[in-house]
């Protein structure tokens, strides 16, 4: 159902469509405040109510694009504002890591934005719908639209779902006992290892038993990083050797 | 949820409001065609009482497990909708709102063919999310008929006071040895010129004699823990530790006096520089005498900087009472961003005690701007009918100290009406100076976990709507802890905060919000990441699991996004409930819209 709708782009002017996710106590309210002060804006953002940008799992991101969103807005509190105290805060520091994740699947980090809009900056809600808008005109429709989607989409949510990541994301909102950048370093570290590994997992789950060989060809991961992978994966109990082939092992899930 | 959903759609057309932008009969007949749509209609008005009864029939007629009104925004008309819904027999949860007003028709009013499609995406969005709403059901908790009063200024007295009358025991701790706060070392009042002992001290002797009240001096609250309804708090006095159980708390903390740095006009280096504080202490013991001319100065350390200050930064580090050290020094040298309130009346105050003691004496008033509000109109002219004098300096220009040629103090000011630079040699120079959030106030509001508005204040949870409750269910504010406030405004706050409480002890029960964290215990691995995470508290871990105790989550969902093996999900904003909205506006299924 999903590739059947994608791809679909309509003749004459690119009307971009946005979510936005809005948190119910400064932003979505600001966004009341825009409608009541009749401030208007292009029809091209489409609201989600969350109750804090505390909420925010970054696969809710990834998968908006993943199904076509030409952009993500995610709206809260300022810093201090927040009902919840500190979930916007939290949803800071996630986002550093959401956005390499999604220059590093080759879509434009500017098609995700995050924004503090409070419950009076109607004004400002409606100049950051028309700046984003107008934006993402000037980039163009989503990849995902036009059919070439990235192939490192699907491996790059999967990772973030993975305890793995998640672990090492979610302990970056508490005090660390080394130094931030460098815990930062590694959190950027175990985000490019995971979304590879779960490239490798995704062409085992779509295509049976590989080689590493064919592995490396399916992924563009180089073949020793292939392999190098694969150790681990085996390691974690997530691959296993599945026979031979060309005299080479063939790897499958477990 | 096991049964299909069958959903109602309403569609309001707000008289013109919506109706006017949007084609509302075409959105209508389109909602009809959207999967599990059973019955859709549209009304003038959805929130009248025809709409909701129109909404309350057709739940019958249509045998409905869920509704959907596309209207206005949630957070006003959600509350009324609901009780529709319950009225009908449906769980308020299985409502969902489309916002197709403040998000559509009032901000697209010139393209009614874009926002009838945005509005039509909308309906769709909430019917997707509607199909997956679950029943929920609000958690209800005994309330236990006490309260704690932190804070023995006129606002926690009053608090107190009310509270124990309506039979409800008070423990009330103050950290000075006296009770009266701030109004105890005040001498007259504003506008009624009477002495600040006259409204202090009965009030101190009703509530020291109240047979309800228990107070405690040069004491403060060490420790709480629990829920509304439920508190237990560890006092710390001269006699040791204290453990109390109440069902609610009110903070009356109070507020610090501005006191400015070292040398700023010559405070602290001339004697004669003093604050409107030490003024009024002078004039009580009659120590400023018959004086050739009094020059006040207003403003000093308020009204400065930037409204949205730093301040904040203090919030997701650990160590607070460090931060906050340095942004109270760095507020001392900068001055705070806000307008005091009561310092223009406090100084019109003394000034006419000084004017109707010793009419000669020359009294100056030099301002950026005066601010007196409702009858205290009438108190600034008796102050121009004693000829004080106020004089407007331009706001950039402050007024600068300097001395005549034989040493006397002298105040060199621009005066904006005449133009002029003007030079008045003072006897006295009296810096009128703000109300500031004190350190203790502000450890305190960590400690309850009330947020911190960013001038340090403690914040309402609704600054025009819930004024003295806080973000904390149970917790109230009163008195200048919450910001600047006088006397009759402190004790009104006072009344209003034991009011609020007084609704929840005197119910004995109340209901919490249903939207909180849920564990898939098989799932959680016990980690604790979420417990570590969590501002209330909510989360522990006992044999291994995560455990939510819902009465402490307020639904913020941040351990839902962090939790490392997706064992946590909230009710009400579940993973595939949102998804659920993403998918119908870009995927949809057998209809019209989407991507196009």
């Amino acid at each position: 159902m999903v590739k059947e709708n994608l791809g679909k782009v309509a003749e004459g002017e690119f009307e971009p469509l946005i979510i936005a996710y809005c948190c119910n106590w400064c932003s979505y309210a600001g966004a009341d405040l825009a409608g009541t002060s009749r401030f208007e804006y292009p029809t091209n953002i489409r609201i989600i109510r969350i109750m804090c940008t505390g909420r925010m799992d970054s696969t809710l991101v990834l998968e908006a694009l993943r199904m076509g969103a030409d952009g993500v807005l995610i709206a809260g509190c300022h810093p201090g504002d927040c009902h919840y105290q500190k979930g916007n805060f939290m949803m800071e520091k996630r986002f550093d890591y959401l956005k390499k994740a999604v220059k590093n699947i080759g879509i434009e980090p500017e098609r995700v934005r995050l924004e503090w809009v409070s419950a009076s900056e109607g004004g400002k809600w409606a100049a950051l719908v028309r700046e984003m808008a107008e934006e993402i005109k000037q980039l163009g429709p989503s990849p995902f639209r036009l059919r070439s989607i990235p192939k490192k989409t699907d491996a790059a949510i999967d990772a973030f779902k993975s305890q793995r990541l998640r672990w090492v994301v979610g302990r970056s909102q508490i005090k660390v006992e080394i130094e931030e950048q460098k815990y930062r370093q590694t959190v950027d570290l175990i985000m490019q290892v995971e979304i590879e590994r779960h490239m490798i997992t995704l062409a085992l789950k779509e295509k049976g038993p590989l080689t590493a060989e064919e592995l490396s060809q399916i992924t563009g991961l180089q073949p020793n990083k292939t392999m190098q992978h694969l150790i681990a994966l085996r390691r974690d109990g997530i691959v296993i050797e599945a026979g031979e082939k060309n005299n080479q092992y063939l790897y499958q899930l477990v | 949820m096991e049964q299909e959903p069958r959903i109602g759609v309403f569609i309001c057309s707000c008289g013109t409001n919506i109706g006017g932008v949007v084609n509302v009969p075409e959105v209508t007949e389109y909602a009809k065609t959207i999967p599990h749509v059973i019955h859709a209609d549209h009304n003038l008005y959805t929130c009248s009482e025809a709409g909701l009864t129109a909404i309350k029939e057709s739940i019958k007629e249509h045998n409905l497990n869920r509704v959907v009104v596309a209207s206005c925004t949630p957070r006003t008309h959600e509350p009324l909708f609901r009780a529709a819904c319950r009225e009908a027999s449906l769980n308020p949860y299985l409502f969902e709102m489309a916002n197709i007003r403040e998000h559509v028709s009032w901000v697209h009013p010139h393209d009614p063919e874009k926002a009838t499609r945005k509005a039509k995406d909308i309906v769709r969005m909430a019917v997707a999310k509607a199909a997956l709403l679950e029943p929920q059901t609000e958690p209800e908790v005994e309330v236990k008929g006490s309260s704690l009063v932190i804070g023995a200024g006129v606002a926690g007295l009053t608090a107190a006071l009310s509270m124990a009358s309506q039979g409800f025991k008070v423990y009330l701790i103050e950290k000075e040895k006296e009770l009266g706060g701030i109004a105890r070392r005040l001498y007259k009042l504003y506008p009624t010129l009477a002495d600040s002992s006259e409204v202090v001290g009965p009030l101190t002797k009703d509530v020291e004699s109240h047979e309800n009240i228990e107070v405690m001096t040069s004491a403060s609250l060490k420790d709480i823990s629990g829920y509304v309804g439920n508190f237990n708090a560890v006092l710390t006095g001269p006699e040791g530790d204290k453990e109390v159980d109440v069902g609610t708390v009110i903070v009356a903390a109070g507020s610090s006096n501005y006191t400015p740095p070292k040398g700023l006009y010559e405070y602290g280096v001339h004697d004669h520089v003093i604050t409107q504080g030490e003024l009024d202490e002078k004039l009580k013991k009659g120590e400023i005498g018959e004086p050739e001319r009094i020059v006040m100065i207003q403003c000093v350390g308020a009204r400065k900087g930037e409204i949205r200050p730093s301040a904040l930064e203090a919030f997701p580090k650990s160590d607070t009472a460090e931060l906050l050290r340095k942004i109270l020094k760095a507020r001392k040298e900068e001055g705070w961003p806000y307008c005091s309130r009561i310092c223009c009346m406090n100084a019109i105050k003394n000034a006419i005690l000084i004017k109707e003691k010793s009419p000669k004496t020359d009294v100056v008033v030099l301002f950026g701007d005066l601010r007196v509000y409702k009858e205290y109109e009438d108190f600034y002219r008796k102050a121009r009918d004693l000829e004080v004098r106020f004089i407007r300096h331009i706001e950039e220009v402050r007024p600068e100290i300097t001395r005549t040629p034989d040493g006397k103090l002298q105040v060199m000011a621009y005066d904006a009406l005449a133009g002029l630079e003007v030079k008045f040699p003072a006897d006295w120079v009296v810096l009128s100076t703000p109300l500031i959030p004190s350190k203790d106030e502000i450890m305190l509001g960590r400690m309850l976990k009330i947020p911190i508005a960013t001038d340090g204040f403690l914040m309402e949870a609704h600054l025009k709507l819930r004024p003295v409750d806080t973000n904390v269910d149970g917790v109230f504010i009163a008195g200048t802890v919450s910001g600047p406030k006088d006397v009759s405004e402190s004790i009104v706050s006072g009344e209003a905060a034991a009011a609020r409480a007084s609704i929840l002890m005197g119910n004995g029960k109340v209901r919490t919000d249903a939207i909180t964290a849920v564990v898939d215990e098989d799932l959680c691995i016990g980690c604790g990441l979420c417990e570590e995470i969590c501002p209330y508290g909510a989360p522990r871990i006992e044999d291994g699991k995560s455990k939510i105790r819902e009465i402490l989550c307020r639904g913020c969902g941040s351990c839902a996004a962090e939790c490392p093996k997706r064992a946590i999900t909230m009710r009400h904003y579940g993973d595939n409930q949102l998804l659920a909205q993403v998918k119908a506006l870009l995927v949809p299924q057998s209809h019209e819209g989407g991507l196009t």
